[in-house]
């Protein structure tokens, strides 16, 4: 793996969550029509409630036309918050599925290296709570904000329109609302910030005591996989706590603010009936449009957290779904012959050279085994040779032709992998072995025979139908080593790669395997990694790699004669004579 | 035992209610100052329309300049004590909120910690997580939110009913009418709301697990050419997540225009009614207006509860699947005093008797093993794969109880023993190795309690006594080498290597070894064997590995097989049956 050496933040205008909408104007436009005739109409009642008091006063008090009025303008209301709440559903959800869809789209086409470097923990915020938070902007949010703002012009309009004077006096409360709100806001956010960095903390602490829980178990560490959650929690919690101590400073200002446009009517608005200027209805109403001119106000300031956190969250899916494509488009597809060339190749994780000028060469139909210490570069070396990673400096051929101008798709349905890793997905064990689903039903057949879990398979429930998965009980760790070699030998490769596999399986299968694949996939070409010098003696070359360098390649017999640290190794392994021979 | 969590167990709300109050307990005196705060706020709250009413009716339909003013003054007061209340009850409850979630989260990771291996083989990775973090996020964002607004809202609409009541009976019950149908509405509603939440959650569950699974094993992906695979399997879950959401979308969505649309009804009962009242002259202009107000204060609070309703009802869909999790049983710690049958006089350090294991899947993985295993000596488990060889190490380190018999350790029901006890006896290697991020030194001192504070150079001195310090070599920055538990940039043969410098460091009295080596190189393998042979004279090492030079010095061999154990004698006859040997695996 590479150092990230690529910035992967995208550079260019700074992403807008509106160009997010484009595609849905329609529907957002039904949304803002619904709500906005909906809350038109709300304003209506309060007016509706003052002509009926106004007229009752003046004698002309016709209870069928107010019935009939406000039974009309609440039904419509009722239906058009119902259509708005339909519209509303369908559209958040709609955008929240398409930008997965999306992302995950992108995500499938990226390298191995952008995973890794991305990290996972960090594309599945992307497509789960950043999405969640989008999606939460175009539920609430939309709506709100716009319908806020028509409540508190329609709310002002009509204060204005029935006394200027106090309605100027009772709008004041706008700029000091909102400057409390700004003030409060500011700080909030930064808090925040810290309680997101706080929860990704406890995540962290959760996933790796839930990966980790039969170690904790045996090590009976469960007491200090508490402590270190306590410690984050009560962080958390003392996060809670100071957001709590700013709102509880908020919340009363906001009251008292209103509460002060309120008596500010009672005394002016009482002045203005008692002088003539007002009628009691009026005076009512302007009670009416406080009530309705403060909530939005309210709603708007929660709001702007909801679109600050939708913002940020929409910058992160931004700079993941355009990040540059890291999968380079070779053109050239044909059969392989086998032969693999390795020249000069170097390897850098971080500062460190996981990989130093390494060279070899690997003829077609031949069989190459490499050995070497612990953390030698082994590993990284057949991930090079699957284009999972690119070498910093050097060129990797097949057959002559540089890796990079082959067709990735072609190359790779020629190459098969054995990890060193069990990979196991939740599914069947058919779908598991071919997992690539050009994989024929022969295909299949051969490389379960080859991989000697014929015997295995029959005795399952429900052989290849049943169901294995990543950590339950269901298959031993050499079983699920050998899925993985018929998973690598069902694509019919031309070349095999194999990842220490003989690791967890025992020797006599081991041997039986090797023979098995000399037999029923001839003219494969073979590169294996192994510990055990038994079982490669025979093979063509063997290549020792040591601390990233290649110490010395050839065969078992040149190697014995001119490598002492080949000789060494084997010597580690020699004590048992029947070993080597069984 | 079974520990999965996918049951559709049910659980009522009220139940649910119940539990969750356990977690306010010790938050009694809060809770009455609370109680006390709301209630002057709402004493308030409701005063204030009623003396507008008062201050209408008598000073300004008077002109009684005079009047208006002491009342502006009166209400002047009440509105700063308004906001005092406000500031109160925020803070008292608030912090009601937060301490409550603190215990819950707490509770939950310590349950975590309670429950044993089998609990997390049963249930996906993927899901666990995704309840731990996301369904605890729900109840938080409700409990940080819109608990107080929650009861806020309730005591606002009590007041503002007691009040409706007060003015006028007549007038006041039919402006409540609405009020107890959207009560009905509710009861009939919530059941049905609450399931459709708890669906959704169900696939957001599914689909972080699919996206975990598909993002972790990206490789495999790659290389089998199967990038159609990711888009599948998450188009796939995604599509059934997008239809979970909706549904629960619609059903959260159906509250607001029910609650507005009786709220209106509400308003136009108090107009009409109140009109024809007045005109009876049983009622005055200046009591409709304030009736008016306080209507909108019982349904204003009503519609903010229809949207905190949904949020109620995703949160209780929350809680019943973290309670899930809570109600699971931990297996009793032992330490009980032995009962004098249960100790057998024994010289052997461990001791299977009629031991067989079941997983709770139906699949048999041993049968009636007997065997025992002396201080000082070292075994080997050989036999081909799946034979059941990492199963009894997993019961010699209580990761399982058996199904049948009994494992004693030192002549003692190995479930009599506490846990500190047991795992102070017993080192397990296992199969795959864990790292916790933080450095090889945090990684080695993992769980170690006697060493946790050990300075580097004393931690170096114990390495080189035991031997392990040429294994460091392999680590480019020594102690300090930074490790991710994901492991990146870190190889499987120098996991395994941390894995085995922690076991040692440890010095248990037996030490099992399941394929701890298996990637290790074997020069380096050399070195390990060496440490071994360090290692105090009365430890018992149990070794499970296919290379045979890794078990050649073992004192007794045991071939595993289709789960049963025979003595294999000398290597030689083991090597036989592994050869001749009929396979079941």
């Amino acid at each position: 793996m590479k150092a990230p050496d690529r910035k992967s933040a995208a550079a260019g205008p700074k992403p807008s969550i509106i160009q997010l909408l484009k595609p849905y104007s329609r529907l957002i436009l039904a949304l803002l029509l619904f709500a906005l005739l909906s809350n038109a109409l709300n304003l209506v009642i309060p007016k509706i409630v003052q002509q009926g008091i106004d007229n009752y006063g003046k004698g002309v008090f016709d209870v069928k036309h107010i019935l009939l009025s406000f039974s009309l303008a609440a039904v419509l209301i009722f239906i058009f918050m119902y259509f708005q709440s339909i519209v509303q559903t369908y559209a958040s959800e709609k955008v929240a599925r398409d930008l997965r869809t999306r992302l995950s789209a992108k995500i499938s086409q990226q390298s191995y290296l952008y995973i890794q470097e991305a990290t996972p923990g960090k594309l599945l915020t992307n497509l789960t709570s950043d999405v969640d938070a989008i999606k939460m902007f175009v539920s609430q949010a939309i709506v709100s904000i716009v319908s806020s703002i028509v409540l508190i012009i329609g709310a002002a309009v009509l204060l204005l329109q029935i006394n200027w004077k106090l309605g100027l006096i009772v709008l004041l409360i706008i700029p000091v609302i909102a400057l409390t709100f700004m003030f409060v806001l500011k700080k909030v956010r930064i808090l925040f910030k810290k309680g997101q960095e706080v929860v990704d903390k406890l995540n962290k602490v959760i996933n790796e005591s839930i990966l980790g829980a039969a170690l904790i178990r045996v090590l009976n560490a469960q007491a200090t996989e508490y402590n270190k959650f306590m410690d984050i929690s009560k962080e958390a919690k003392s996060l809670g706590m100071s957001i709590l101590r700013l709102f509880a400073m908020l919340i009363p200002v906001i009251v008292f603010t209103a509460n002060m446009a309120r008596l500010a009517v009672l005394a002016l608005g009482g002045h203005y009936v008692i002088s003539g200027g007002m009628t009691l209805g009026e005076f009512a109403a302007f009670n009416s449009y406080i009530a309705i001119l403060i909530f939005p106000i309210l709603v708007i300031g929660f709001m702007s957290n909801v679109i600050a956190r939708a913002s940020a969250s929409y910058a992160r899916i931004y700079s993941t779904l355009h990040a540059p494509d890291t999968v380079d488009g070779g053109t050239v597809s044909r059969e392989l012959d086998g032969n693999i060339e390795v020249k000069d190749v170097s390897v850098f994780y971080g500062e460190k050279a996981a990989l130093k000028n390494i060279s070899f060469e690997v003829k077609a139909g031949s069989r190459t085994a490499i050995i070497g210490p612990t953390a030698a570069g082994k590993t990284q070396l057949l991930y090079l040779l699957t284009t999972l990673t690119r070498p910093k400096e050097g060129t990797i051929c097949y057959d002559g032709i540089p890796i990079a101008e082959y067709r990735q798709e072609s190359l790779l349905a020629q190459v098969g992998l054995a990890f060193q890793d069990s990979i196991i997905f939740n599914m069947s064990l058919r779908e598991n072995i071919a997992f690539n689903t050009a994989v024929s039903d022969a295909a299949m057949d051969k490389a379960i025979r080859t991989a000697e879990l014929q015997d295995f398979v029959a005795t399952l429930p429900q052989q290849l139908d049943t169901l294995v998965s990543e950590r339950g009980n269901s298959l031993s760790g050499g079983q699920k080593q050998r899925v993985m070699l018929a998973r690598a030998l069902a694509i019919e490769p031309k070349i095999l790669l194999l990842d220490d596999f003989t690791a967890r399986v025992d020797a006599a299968t081991e041997e039986k395997i090797l023979e098995n694949v000399r037999q029923n996939y001839p003219g494969i070409t073979l590169l294996s990694i192994t510990q055990k010098v038994s079982s490669v003696k025979d093979f063509d070359q063997i290549i020792l790699l040591m601390e990233g360098e290649v110490v010395a390649s050839g065969t078992h017999t040149e190697l014995m004669a001119a490598c002492p640290e080949y000789v060494q190794i084997y010597d580690s392994q020699q004590s048992l004579p029947q070993d080597q021979e069984s | 035992m079974n520990y999965s969590l996918n049951t559709d167990q049910k659980t009522s709300t009220r139940a649910a209610l119940g539990k969750m109050l356990q977690f306010m307990k010790s938050e009694k005196r809060e809770l009455f100052l609370a109680f006390f705060v709301m209630l002057l706020n709402a004493g308030i709250t409701m005063l204030t329309p009623y003396l507008m009413g008062y201050a209408i009716d008598h000073y300004i339909a008077q002109g009684n300049y005079h009047g208006l003013a002491v009342f502006s003054g009166l209400l002047l007061v009440m509105y700063i004590i308004w906001a005092g209340t406000e500031y109160l009850q925020t803070k008292l409850m608030g912090g009601v909120g937060q301490r409550m979630l603190y215990r819950l989260r707490n509770e939950v990771f310590g349950k975590l910690q309670q429950l044993p291996v089998a609990f997390f083989n049963q249930n996906k990775t993927g899901d666990l997580i995704s309840r731990i973090n996301n369904d605890t996020d729900k109840v938080n964002q409700f409990f940080s939110q819109s608990l107080m607004q929650f009861v806020d809202s309730i005591f606002t609409m009590a007041g503002a009913a007691i009040f409706l009541l007060c003015i006028n009976v007549k007038l006041g019950g039919a402006s409540l009418l609405p009020g107890v149908l959207i009560l009905v509405f509710v009861q009939l509603a919530s059941g049905w709301v609450k399931k459709k939440n708890a669906a959704s959650m169900k696939h957001t569950g599914g689909l972080s697990a699919e996206i975990q699974e598909s993002l972790q094993n990206f490789k495999t992906i790659i290389t089998f050419n199967r990038r159609d695979y990711f888009r599948k399997r998450f188009d796939d879950a995604n599509a059934e997540n997008y239809k979970a959401a909706i549904g629960a979308g619609l059903a959260n969505n159906i509250f607001a225009p029910v609650f507005g649309l009786f709220s209106n009804i509400a308003l136009l009962i108090v107009l009409v009614y109140g009109i024809s009242l007045i005109a009876a002259g049983s009622f005055t202009l200046g009591l409709l207006i304030s009736f008016v107000v306080y209507v909108q204060n019982f349904y204003m609070p009503l519609r903010q509860l229809a949207a905190l309703w949904a949020g109620f009802q995703t949160a209780m869909a929350a809680w019943d699947r973290i309670a899930l999790i809570l109600e699971m049983k931990a297996p009793s710690d032992g330490a009980k005093v032995p009962e004098l049958n249960t100790i057998k006089v024994s010289a052997s350090l461990l001791q299977f008797s009629g031991v067989s294991f079941q997983y709770p899947d139906g699949k048999k993985v041993l049968h009636d093993i007997n065997f025992s295993m002396e201080q000082g000596k070292t075994y080997a488990l050989v036999g081909p794969t799946g034979g059941g060889k990492t199963t009894t190490a997993s019961l010699i380190a209580r990761l399982y109880d058996p199904t049948e018999g009994i494992v004693y350790l030192k002549g003692r029901n190995i479930k009599d023993y506490t846990e500190e006890e047991r795992t102070g006896l017993i080192g397990f290697i296992l199969q795959e190795p864990v790292l916790f991020t933080g450095t090889l030194r945090d990684n080695i001192l993992y769980g170690n309690r006697k060493y946790q504070d050990i300075s580097n150079e004393a931690l170096m001195v114990l390495l080189q006594e035991t031997g392990l310090d040429r294994l460091l070599i392999r680590f480019d920055q020594g102690l300090d080498t930074p490790v991710a538990s994901g492991g990146e940039g870190i190889s499987l043969g120098q996991r395994q290597l941390i894995a085995f410098i922690r076991a040692v460091l440890r010095k248990p009295a037996l030490l099992v070894l399941d394929e701890a080596t298996a990637n290790i190189d074997t020069v380096t393998e050399r070195q390990l064997q060496e440490v071994l042979q360090l290692l105090p004279p009365e430890t018992t090492r149990v070794i499970i590995a296919h290379r045979l030079n890794t078990i050649e010095n073992a004192d007794e061999i045991f071939f595993v097989n289709a789960g049963t154990i025979i003595t294999a004698g000398s290597l030689d006859n083991a090597l036989h049956m592994l050869l001749e040997g009929k396979r079941e695996s």
